[in-house]
């Protein structure tokens, strides 16, 4: 096995392990933070380091894996093509969903400090002075 | 290689993951949440199943991601104008 196919096995393999454990902490996220316009975080966490990382990284192993034979570049360009569509798709359809759910007021903005958008979406901790 | 070996422990994790996922898109507060839970989810499936096909060793399976991956935007844009549609409406 030459040189650069062992690289490419070990960077493979480190895409895959980063991608399962952002994968992990995504899905805790989604339970821990506390409304809408924070859990968009986590699902991003889980789309774009869970996601197209470790279908970049299946797709170089893919490349160096011996007993796929001739599929194995057919393999590596659609796992290139599905990490590129879901980079391109992911943000937009978050992004489309989030202003739909604060246009029509369907989640309010909870732990709010200003909202230049709607400031009746804008709910405020009860601060006390002093 | 080293990918037999790790390759059950990062399907486990990424099962793991769904099902906490599959959880908020059960119980999420608003529909928002739910749409978001389940956007995520299929995202997840999508990797689940490229891992999966190295794993077996099968390069079909790799071609029933991509419409996945696809059919899945489609579902936030309609939920995203119906939303929106209904707030023009109720007022």
């Amino acid at each position: 096995m030459a040189l650069v196919e062992i690289i490419l096995e070990y960077v493979g393999l480190a895409l895959l392990c980063l991608g399962a454990i952002a994968s992990l902490i995504g899905a805790i996220g989604m339970h821990r933070l506390r409304n809408f316009y924070l859990r968009l975080h986590a699902a991003t966490v889980i789309t774009i380091w869970g996601g197209v990382y470790p279908i970049v990284g299946a797709s170089i192993l893919a490349i160096v894996m011996p007993e796929l034979g001739v599929y194995r570049w057919f393999m590596a360009g659609a796992g290139f093509v599905t990490a590129f569509i879901i980079l391109i798709l992911a943000p937009a359809g978050s992004h489309a969903l989030a202003r739909a759910v604060h246009r029509s007021r369907t989640a309010l903005v909870e732990p709010c400090i200003y909202d230049a958008i709607d400031s009746g979406m804008c709910v405020k901790k009860e601060v006390s002075t002093q | 290689m080293i990918i037999d070996m790790v390759a059950p422990v990062i399907i486990l994790v990424y099962t793991i993951s769904i099902m906490l996922v599959f959880i908020r898109a059960v119980k999420g507060p608003t529909i928002g949440d739910q749409v978001l839970a389940i956007d995520t989810m299929t995202y997840a499936v999508v990797t689940l199943m490229i891992i999966v096909a190295i794993y077996l060793k099968e390069a079909i399976l790799v071609v029933t991601a991509i419409p996945l991956a696809l059919w899945i935007y489609a579902l936030d844009i309609y939920i995203a104008k119906y939303l929106e549609k209904k707030s023009e409406i109720g007022g």
